[in-house]
C-alpha cells in the first residue's frame, strides 16, 4: 500500500475514525492492527515473516530485562541480532552473494550454489535496523521496564515508518506510547501539512524527474553526454524528493495519531561540506544509527587517526553494503558509492585543520556568502557525482556516464545552448527552483512556523496551490518510492 | 479538535469550488482537443440516426485516421461514425454501443474483431478504467451510471468510476493541450521495415503472459450480448477481420481455437461474418507490424470492405 495510492488514503481515514473512537488506552492497539492490515495488505506471507522474527526479538527483549547475567545477555543479544540479522541477509543478501561467488570461482567447473529464492519483504532493511537497535538498547537497559510486549511491536512495526523509515528509537517511540494518545489539533495540523509538502515532493517533482533520468539511464551508450548530465543533476533531487517526500508523509501521517518521528532529512543540499550532508543533514536516522551502534562501538575517534579512518570508511562500505543487492539492479555500484562516501569523509578529515586555520586568518571570507555558495556547490557536486553509482545499473554504466560527461566537458556549455531540451526538462527545472527557494527560505526560520504565523489568506493560498499542483502536474500512477526497495 | 472544524469545513467549501473550476476547465479542454476517443464521438454526433457504426480495437482505427471515414462516407453514401478504441475489447465496445444507442440510432453495425482484445482482462475490465481512455471521455451523467453498473456486474474497478466521476485524470492529463490523436495516425502513410524481433515484441504485449484462458469464454459472451444489442435495436451486425502480415498472422496464438469459437458466436446471433486477415499479404501495405497504411487500406476498402458497405445501403 503506497503512501501516494488512493487505498492507502482509504485506509488512513479507516484508521484515524477507529482511532477516535477507540478509549484512549487502547488506541495503541488501533494502530497495531493497522500496521498488521497495512503490512499484509500486499503480500500477507511477508506479514509471518515479521510475526516471526518480532516474536523471536520481543522474547529476547523480555528475557534481557530479566537477566543479569553478562554472557547469558550476551548470548541473548546475539541470538536476537542473529535472528534479525540473519533474515536480512537471508532475504536480502543470500542468492545475489551466491551468483557472484559462482560467477568469480565457479568458472568451468560448474558447481552452482543453493538458492532460497525468497522475496524481501518491502522495506525489510528498514525493520532490520529498528530491530537491532531495539536488542542493542534492551541490552544496555535502555529500553523502559514493563513496556507490553503489544506496544514494543507497535514499534517495530509501526505502519507509518515500517517501509522506510525514519529508523525511529525505541527510546523516543515507546514513551509516546505511555502517554495516552489523542488527536491533537495542532499535531494533525501539523502533519496534514507536512503529508502535502511530501506528496509534492514525490509526486510533483521527483516522480516528474524519473522519466528524464531513466531514459538517460536505461542505456547509457544512447545517451548524448548533455542528457547524461542533465540526468545526473535530476536525479540528485529525484532521490531527495522521492525519499524525503516519503518521510514527511511518513512523519505527516504519524501526527495524526501524535505520535511524532524523528526528523530524518534537513535540506541536505545546503550542506557546506560532505561531513555536514551525511552527520546532519541526509537520512538522518541512518546516520545517527551508524555513529550510536557502529562508529561509536568500533572505537570513534577515540583510538588514534588510523582507527579513525578505518571505522569511517568502514561505517560507509557496511553502508553501501545495506544499499547494495536490491535497488537499481544488483552490483556492486553500492560498495562504490560507499567507498566514494567514506574517501569524502577521509578528505574533510585530513583537510579540516586547514580549513580551521583559513576560518581563523580569513574570518570575513570564511563567513561571507560567496564562500559559503561556493562550499554548497562543491559539497552538492560531490555527493551528485557519487550518487551516479547509486543509480547506475552497472559499474561499466557508471563509469560510462562519468566518462561521456567529461570527454565532452568544455563543450557542454555550447551544447546546453543548443540542445533541443523538451518541456519536460523545463518543467523539472522549474520544480528543482521551486524546492530550493523553499528550502532556502526554510533554512532560516521553518517554512511551517511562517506560514502559521501568515494571515490565512495568505497560508491557505498556499495549500490550495500546492493541491493545485498535485492535481495539475502530480503523477498518481502509484510510482514505487525508491528506498521501500531497501 | 472541535476548534479545527470551522476552518476545516471552510478550507473544504473553497477547495471543492476551485476543484469545481479545475474540472470545467478540464472538461472545456477534452471537448476542444478531443478526436478519436469513442465516446467523445458520440457526443459529437449530431444525427439521431446514422447509417452505420463501426466497433473494435486499434485495426479499425485507420478507417478514421486523417480524412479517411470521410472519403469512405462519401464513396458510399453513406454516414458512418468511427467507434473504434485502441486496445479495447468487446467490453469496452458494448459500453460504447450502449451509450451511443442511448441517444441515436444505427441501420448496421461493422464490428472489426481483433482476437487480442477477447484474451484479457487487460484489454476489457482494466482498459476502462485506462487513464489514457478516462482523460478524454467527456463527462455524461448518463455514462456514469451506466459505468457504476460495469462496476457491479462486470468486474471493473471501482476507481474507473471514481476518476470519471470526479473528472481526475482530466484534470491531472499532461496532454491536456494537445489533440487527442492515437499515435498510430502519424505513421499512416509509411511503410513499416521488416522485423520479426517487432513482432514478436507486439505480440507479447498483446497478449497475456501467462494465458488468462477463462477471459476467452468470458469475452465471447460479453461480445455475444453486444451483438444480441444491436440486433435488439434493428441493427445488422457485419464482423470483419482485418487483413493482416502473414509473418504476423502466423505468430497469434490459438488462432484456430478462437476464430472456432467467433464463428460459433456470430452463427448464434445471426450476423454477418467475413475474415480478410489473409486478403492482403504484402508487407508493403503495413504501417508497423499489424496495422494497414494509407495505401493498404485503401486497397482494402476497395476490394472488401465497400462491397459490405454498399450491401448495406441497399
Amino acid at each position: 500500500m503506497l503512501f501516494n495510492s488512493l487505498a492507502f488514503f482509504v485506509f488512513l481515514a479507516l484508521t484515524l475514525l477507529l482511532f477516535a473512537a477507540a478509549p484512549a488506552g487502547a488506541r495503541w492497539i488501533v494502530l497495531l492492527l493497522a500496521s498488521a492490515v497495512f503490512y499484509g495488505a500486499q503480500q500477507p506471507i511477508h506479514l509471518a515473516y515479521l510475526g516471526g522474527v518480532t516474536l523471536a526479538v520481543l522474547a529476547c527483549v523480555r528475557m534481557l530485562a530479566r537477566t543479569e547475567r553478562l554472557a547469558a545477555r550476551r548470548a541473548l543479544l546475539a541470538v536476537g541480532l542473529a535472528a534479525v540479522l540473519g533474515s536480512l541477509f537471508a532475504f536480502k543478501f543470500h542468492d545475489f552473494l551466491a551468483g557472484e561467488i559462482e560467477r568469480l570461482w565457479a568458472g568451468d567447473a560448474g558447481w552452482t550454489l543453493p538458492r532460497l529464492g525468497l522475496a524481501a519483504p518491502a522495506g525489510y532493511s528498514f525493520y532490520a535496523f529498528s530491530a537491532a537497535s531495539l536488542l542493542i538498547d534492551a541490552y544496555v537497559r535502555r529500553v523502559p521496564v514493563g513496556v507490553p510486549a503489544g506496544q514494543i511491536a507497535l514499534y517495530l512495526a509501526y505502519f507509518p515508518k515500517i517501509l522506510a523509515g525514519p529508523i525511529e528509537r525505541a527510546t523516543h517511540f515507546l514513551p509516546q506510547m505511555a502517554q495516552n494518545l489523542r488527536l491533537q489539533p495542532e499535531s494533525v495540523v501539523l502533519g496534514l501539512q507536512l503529508m502535502l509538502w511530501g506528496l509534492f515532493k514525490k509526486v510533483v517533482i521527483a516522480d516528474n524527474l524519473a522519466p528524464i533520468v531513466d531514459k538517460s539511464f536505461g542505456i547509457v551508450a544512447f545517451a548524448a553526454p548533455i542528457e547524461l548530465l542533465t540526468s545526473v543533476y535530476f536525479f540528485a533531487f529525484q532521490i531527495y524528493c522521492d525519499f524525503s517526500g516519503y518521510t514527511d508523509i511518513a512523519i505527516g501521517v504519524s501526527l495524526l495519531f501524535g505520535v511524532s518521528l524523528m526528523e530524518n532529512f534537513r535540506r541536505p543540499y545546503l550542506s557546506r561540506s560532505t561531513a555536514e550532508f551525511w552527520g546532519e543533514r541526509w537520512h538522518i536516522s541512518l546516520g545517527r544509527w551508524f555513529r550510536d551502534y557502529l562508529y561509536v562501538p568500533l572505537g570513534g575517534s577515540r583510538h588514534g587517526a588510523v582507527r579513525l579512518y578505518l571505522n569511517l570508511m568502514l561505517v560507509f562500505l557496511v553502508s553501501g553494503l545495506w544499499h547494495a543487492g536490491l535497488g537499481y539492479g544488483v552490483g556492486w555500484t553500492f560498495l562504490v558509492w560507499g567507498a566514494l562516501n567514506g574517501a569524502y569523509q577521509w578528505a574533510g578529515v585530513a583537510t579540516r585543520p586547514l580549513w580551521q586555520r583559513l576560518g581563523e586568518r580569513l574570518p570575513g571570507v570564511a563567513a561571507s556568502l560567496p564562500w559559503t555558495l561556493l562550499r554548497v556547490l562543491l559539497t552538492f557536486h560531490l555527493i551528485a557525482l557519487t550518487w551516479v553509482f547509486f543509480r547506475a545499473r552497472s559499474l561499466g554504466d557508471a563509469w560510462l556516464v562519468l566518462t561521456r560527461i567529461g570527454v565532452q566537458w568544455a563543450e557542454l556549455p555550447g551544447l546546453i545552448v543548443h540542445y533541443p531540451f523538451s518541456a519536460d526538462h523545463a518543467l523539472g527545472a522549474v520544480l528543482i527552483l521551486v524546492l530550493l527557494a523553499v528550502e532556502i527560505v526554510d533554512e532560516k526560520r521553518s517554512i511551517f512556523s511562517r506560514l502559521a504565523a501568515a494571515p490565512a489568506a495568505l497560508r491557505w493560498a498556499v495549500w490550495y496551490g500546492v493541491l493545485a499542483a498535485l492535481l495539475l502536474l502530480g503523477r498518481w500512477q502509484a510510482r514505487e518510492f525508491i528506498y521501500m526497495q531497501f | 479538535m472541535r476548534s479545527l472544524l470551522r476552518p476545516a469545513l471552510w478550507f473544504t467549501l473553497i477547495g471543492l469550488v476551485l476543484y469545481g473550476a479545475l474540472f470545467a476547465a478540464s472538461e472545456a479542454l477534452v471537448l476542444r482537443h478531443g478526436r478519436s476517443n469513442p465516446f467523445f464521438k458520440i457526443a459529437r454526433t449530431p444525427e439521431p440516426a446514422v447509417d452505420w457504426i463501426v466497433l473494435g480495437a486499434s485495426h479499425a482505427m485507420p478507417l478514421d485516421f486523417g480524412d479517411f471515414n470521410a472519403g469512405l462516407q462519401r464513396a458510399s453514401g453513406q454516414r458512418i461514425v468511427q467507434l473504434a478504441g485502441p486496445g479495447t475489447g468487446p467490453l469496452y465496445n458494448r459500453l460504447a454501443l450502449e451509450q451511443f444507442l442511448h441517444e441515436h440510432r444505427a441501420r448496421h453495425l461493422l464490428y472489426v474483431v481483433d482476437a487480442f482484445a477477447f484474451q484479457s482482462r487487460t484489454w476489457n475490465e482494466d482498459r476502462i478504467g485506462d487513464v489514457k481512455l478516462l482523460r478524454r471521455t467527456p463527462c455524461d451523467a448518463e455514462l456514469t451510471g451506466r459505468l457504476a453498473r460495469y462496476v457491479r456486474d462486470e468486474g471493473v474497478d471501482v476507481r474507473a468510476l471514481l476518476d470519471y466521476a470526479t473528472g481526475f485524470s482530466k484534470i491531472n492529463n499532461r496532454e491536456r493541450f494537445e489533440r487527442d490523436v492515437w499515435e498510430g495516425e502519424a505513421q499512416f502513410d509509411r511503410v513499416a521495415p521488416r522485423s520479426s524481433s517487432a513482432i514478436a515484441k507486439r505480440i507479447a504485449y498483446l497478449y497475456p503472459s501467462p494465458p488468462e484462458p477463462e477471459a476467452l469464454a468470458v469475452n465471447m459472451a460479453r461480445f455475444a450480448s453486444l451483438l444480441a444489442l444491436a440486433r435488439q435495436h434493428g441493427m445488422r451486425t457485419h464482423v470483419i477481420q482485418m487483413p493482416l502480415p502473414p509473418a504476423f498472422r502466423k505468430q497469434l496464438p490459438d488462432a484456430t481455437a478462437f476464430d472456432a469459437a467467433l464463428a460459433r458466436v456470430i452463427e448464434a446471433e445471426g450476423a454477418s461474418h467475413a475474415d480478410f486477415s489473409a486478403t492482403i499479404d504484402d508487407p508493403r501495405l503495413y504501417f508497423d507490424t499489424d496495422h494497414l497504411n494509407r495505401a493498404g487500406l485503401g486497397t482494402f476498402v476497395e476490394r472488401s470492405l465497400m462491397p459490405i458497405l454498399m450491401q448495406g445501403a441497399r
